[in-house]
């Protein structure tokens, strides 16, 4: 594998620990190879950031009837090209479209209408990473709250964060966010030691019942966090 | 609305978002997901429940998309040349990061081949792992990674300018 291939491997979470610690070795030994990875994280992040205000976008209502058809044959009822209707009726759809995301395209967290929003990585690992699923951003526990939205806390070893996240309005909102260190290579490793507890006790104040069992945290990101 | 379709619907944003990836503008956008929507509905006894149904339409969309884009050829279509952007000096990430507006990046993805623009937007994204994008694109892991690694090179040495 070359320099660079383990690089990108390393930034998309898909390096095996033993390289992975390898690799963190001689990073941590050579500012040059430092400055590597950063470029590789500024694409990768950039990239994720370029395309993410379309998740905010109000869905044309002529793909929402195009999934909802009966069967095909009403579907091909409406043509797909330059339907004229389609446009005007986009004007009526009630949705909320967030504002601007103003910033450095890196940014985790962006205060965004009174809250802070998951952005890049950790939006994207709290969409759609397992508990037990490496990265660079680890999720914890996965649970609902009192009135069924779902929570999950997260450490991000890249932003030196550790946090809680709900799911509200198609968004992660991040409800208590804390610095935090990935233990030094080697350390020895408890489970129980490693979320702060400021963490837990924020997860306590709004836990429902237990949190998500594996297969019930997998059932929930499939249907979307809903 | 049956449990699909439901399901379909929840995944609209995130293929109208891999959609923009790929086509040129949005009304070529929405037209791919629409006929990816209209592909999977046809086709839903294929797919297995309890299986991801984004993996599953995202693959519908590549197909969909290489048939368009072959049509395309075959009517001598050409995409209209990209204007050069201007070049600046390499400085490190921090350059990157300032110059990475989402128009930047537009503009240096639609110069990428499909093939690596395909990976890369399936893992960057839309955050799937090698083996899910391997999957979807229907290539060996080792493909997938030798088109992530070699656009995001591009990406950088066109987003970089010559300097890097």
């Amino acid at each position: 594998m070359s320099l660079d291939e383990r690089l990108i491997a390393y930034v998309d979470g898909e390096l095996p620990p033993a390289e992975r610690a390898r690799l963190e070795a001689e990073i941590a030994a050579d500012p040059g190879l430092a400055a590597r990875l950063a470029r590789h994280r500024a694409l990768a992040d950039g990239v994720s950031a370029a395309y993410a205000t379309v998740l905010e976008e109000p869905i044309p209502p002529r793909l929402t009837a195009a999934a909802s058809a009966a069967n095909d044959r009403a579907v091909r009822a409406h043509p797909a090209r330059f339907a004229p209707w389609a446009a005007a009726a986009a004007a009526l759809v009630v949705g909320v479209v967030a504002g601007r995301v103003v910033g450095p395209t890196s940014a985790t967290l962006v205060a965004q209408d009174g809250s802070l929003t998951a952005q890049g990585r950790l939006d994207r690992a709290l969409d759609l990473q397992l508990a037990a699923d490496p990265g660079p951003v680890k999720i914890g526990l996965t649970f609902r709250t009192a009135d069924g939205r779902v929570c999950r806390t997260f450490e991000s070893g890249p932003d030196r964060l550790a946090g809680l996240a709900c799911r509200a309005g198609g968004r992660w909102t991040a409800r208590t966010v804390t610095a935090w260190s990935p233990e030094p290579q080697g350390a020895y490793r408890q489970a129980a030691s490693e979320t702060p507890p400021e963490l837990l006790a924020a997860v306590d104040s709004l836990i429902a019942g237990e949190p998500l069992d594996a297969a019930a945290e997998r059932a929930a990101r499939d249907r979307g966090w809903k | 609305m049956h449990g699909l379709q439901r399901q379909i619907v929840e995944v609209l944003p995130r293929l109208r978002r891999l959609a923009r990836v790929l086509a040129r503008d949005v009304a070529d956008a929405d037209d791919l997901v629409q006929t990816t929507v209209e592909r999977a509905l046809a086709r839903q006894d294929q797919w297995r429940p309890g299986t991801r149904l984004d993996s599953w339409m995202f693959r519908i969309m590549k197909n969909a998309w290489i048939d368009e884009s072959r049509a395309r050829s075959r009517r001598g279509r050409v995409f209209a040349p990209e204007e050069q952007g201007e070049v600046i000096g390499f400085d490190g990430a921090a350059a990157v990061q300032a110059r990475l507006t989402a128009r930047d990046v537009a503009r240096a993805m639609a110069r990428l081949p499909e093939d690596q623009r395909l990976a890369i937007a399936l893992v960057l994204v839309e955050g799937l792992s090698y083996k899910e994008a391997a999957e979807v694109l229907e290539v060996p892991a080792g493909t997938l990674t030798s088109r992530l690694v070699r656009g995001r090179m591009a990406l950088l040495a066109d987003l970089e300018g010559d300097a890097a």
